[in-house]
């Protein structure tokens, strides 16, 4: 039986994908090694799921963590040309997904090692220094916006996974199981020093994890100011958005300063 | 930054993140004096930066290096990414390889990517396609590619041309080189009953420009490539065919699971230039 080449090749991910058996008819002999690539497909990305997230396989155990991840991957095939990019979604779906969103730490623990890798290995920037800030023209402070690392990334997380994740990491046992944050949920911000290359994290206060984001957005100083004086004390909104930015500025999180219209050296 | 100008010739190691500390610490040096050369994985390091781009960097300006893909997806229904190739020849352009390759071998469709080698029908329909998009990679990419064999654990019922007939002949019409696995070779052939000496016969002499080594599993009826044990005795056997046929190939040791201690692997490096050593020796007689 011959067929044309695309044919083939979809008859082949079809297999891959769904176990069936129609590529056997175009294999010499039926394919009788056709096992090794249908074993190799989900191993192999398996092998990838465990090295990207061994803090949630230590949460679930080997027999869990194999379930969700093959669960996983069986409904994700990658789209990605690097296997990096494989675990993209595993929070969300682990959030999402039946028994696993029951488990709501799970989730955590994958966006939690999902943010540490981002901030890893994302491409550098050259990050601004406290300097840039002096330099900005008055009437450019209301208007002005940012652009950020590549390497900063932030996670909204309800449990406290941090010292779990870092156990394992030093090749320790966990003491105990992450407990749940007793105020709700908090965000966590990932990003990369810029002279070691170490990877950093830590929670952000609650109004700054709500102007941070309103700044990722793309809004300006004066949105930042408004929205401070929201949540906090309205007199020292301007001073208290200042003191963040300079906390942002000095982590290496801010790569670029611009204002509609206006240009500085 | 100064690369290391280097030629690009004798022996080499798949780079590992495991060995960086080897590789550049303070008493690497040993070792690493044993080690003309090193491939990367092309896509780890595509976009990247941080400690692995420095890390890929610092091991550059010590060492020739060359770029091995697993994702081009030469033989794919798919068109060729654009997005991926501005990606590879920005690392290309970073890093001056000595060869850029990838696999004869097709990695999914319709967007998909099944992160495996997947075999080609060996047919006039495939070596039309593959040649023509081989030509497209190399305009992109400004300069020649080379193509490995891969391990295959199938062959379709419309195959007309043998492997080796196929290669010889991509080489001709796509003008691009060849990565010659000898193990792949050893693998495929006893997984398909052909004899190995008449695949490096059908291999054109002009065309090989890295030769890969590596370990496989041994399953009875099938081998499988699994690059997670030392190279096997009778792959060493093809190898020093291989160089008797095709001389004195830049050729390395790609080991991607159970990776040993970095020395451990220099060593066994250093069997390959022992034996090709010999292997020369005796075909110059």
């Amino acid at each position: 039986m011959t067929a044309p080449l695309f044919e083939l090749q979809d008859l082949f991910q079809d297999r891959l994908l769904t176990g069936r058996a129609d590529i056997e008819a175009h294999l010499t002999s039926g394919g009788p090694f056709l096992k090794v690539y249908d074993h190799a497909y989900v191993a192999r990305l398996l092998e990838v799921m465990g090295e990207d997230f061994p803090a949630v396989h230590t949460l679930l155990g080997d027999d869990a963590f194999a379930e969700a991840a093959s669960a996983y991957v069986r409904g994700h095939p990658s789209r990605a040309r690097s296997v990096r990019w494989l675990g993209a979604g595993f929070r969300n779906w682990l959030g999402d997904t039946v028994p696993w969103s029951d488990l709501p730490v799970v989730a955590d623990m994958a966006a939690f090692e999902w943010g540490l890798g981002l901030a890893f290995d994302a491409p550098d920037a050259d990050a601004l220094g406290v300097a840039a800030l002096a330099a900005v023209p008055p009437e450019a402070w209301p208007i002005l916006t940012f652009d950020f690392h590549p390497a900063l990334n932030t996670a909204a997380l309800r449990h406290d996974v941090a010292p779990f994740q870092q156990a394992m990491a030093r090749n320790q046992d966990p003491d105990a199981a992450p407990e749940e944050f007793a105020d709700g949920s908090q965000t966590w911000a990932f990003w990369r020093d810029g002279g070691t290359c170490q990877v950093r994290y830590r929670a952000l206060a609650r109004d700054e994890a709500v102007g941070f984001a309103l700044l990722w957005d793309g809004g300006d100083f004066q949105a930042l100011c408004e929205i401070l004086a929201e949540v906090s004390d309205e007199d020292a909104a301007a001073l208290h958005a200042a003191g963040y930015l300079r906390g942002w500025i000095e982590a290496g999180w801010i790569t670029g300063l611009s204002a509609p219209g206006l240009s500085w050296a | 930054m100064t690369l290391c100008q280097d030629p690009f010739q004798g022996f080499g190691l798949g780079l590992r993140p495991q060995h960086f500390p080897d590789i550049l610490g303070p008493d690497g040096d040993e070792d690493l004096g044993r080690v003309d050369w090193f491939e990367i994985i092309s896509e780890n390091f595509m976009a990247v930066g941080g400690m692995p781009l420095r890390n890929l960097m610092a091991v550059r300006e010590r060492r020739p290096m060359a770029m091995h893909g697993v994702s081009l997806s030469i033989g794919a229904p798919d068109p060729l990414d654009d997005d991926y190739l501005k990606k590879l020849k920005s690392l290309a352009d970073l890093i001056d390889p000595a060869v850029v390759s990838d696999h004869l071998c097709w990695t999914g469709a319709h967007g998909v990517n099944l992160h495996d080698l997947l075999p080609l029908p060996l047919t006039e329909e495939t070596l039309n396609h593959v040649a023509a998009r081989v030509g497209r990679v190399q305009d992109a990419l400004g300069r020649r590619i080379a193509l490995e064999n891969a391990s295959t654990y199938v062959t379709f019922t419309s195959d007309t041309m043998d492997e080796w007939d196929f290669l010889a002949e991509l080489t001709r019409r796509a003008d691009c080189d060849l990565l010659l696995d000898i193990n792949n070779v050893y693998v495929s052939a006893f997984n398909h009953g052909f004899d190995a000496a008449d695949y490096l016969a059908g291999i054109p002499k002009d065309r090989v420009r890295q030769i890969h080594l590596a370990g496989h599993e041994h399953n009875g009826d099938h081998i499988v490539d699994t690059h997670d044990a030392p190279v096997a005795e009778p792959v060493w056997d093809l190898y020093r065919a291989a160089v008797a046929r095709f001389g004195a190939v830049p050729t390395m040791i790609e080991r991607d699971a159970n990776i040993p201690p970095f020395a451990d692997l220099v060593e066994e490096l250093g069997a390959a230039r022992r034996l090709a050593a010999e292997a020369l020796g005796e075909a110059a007689a």
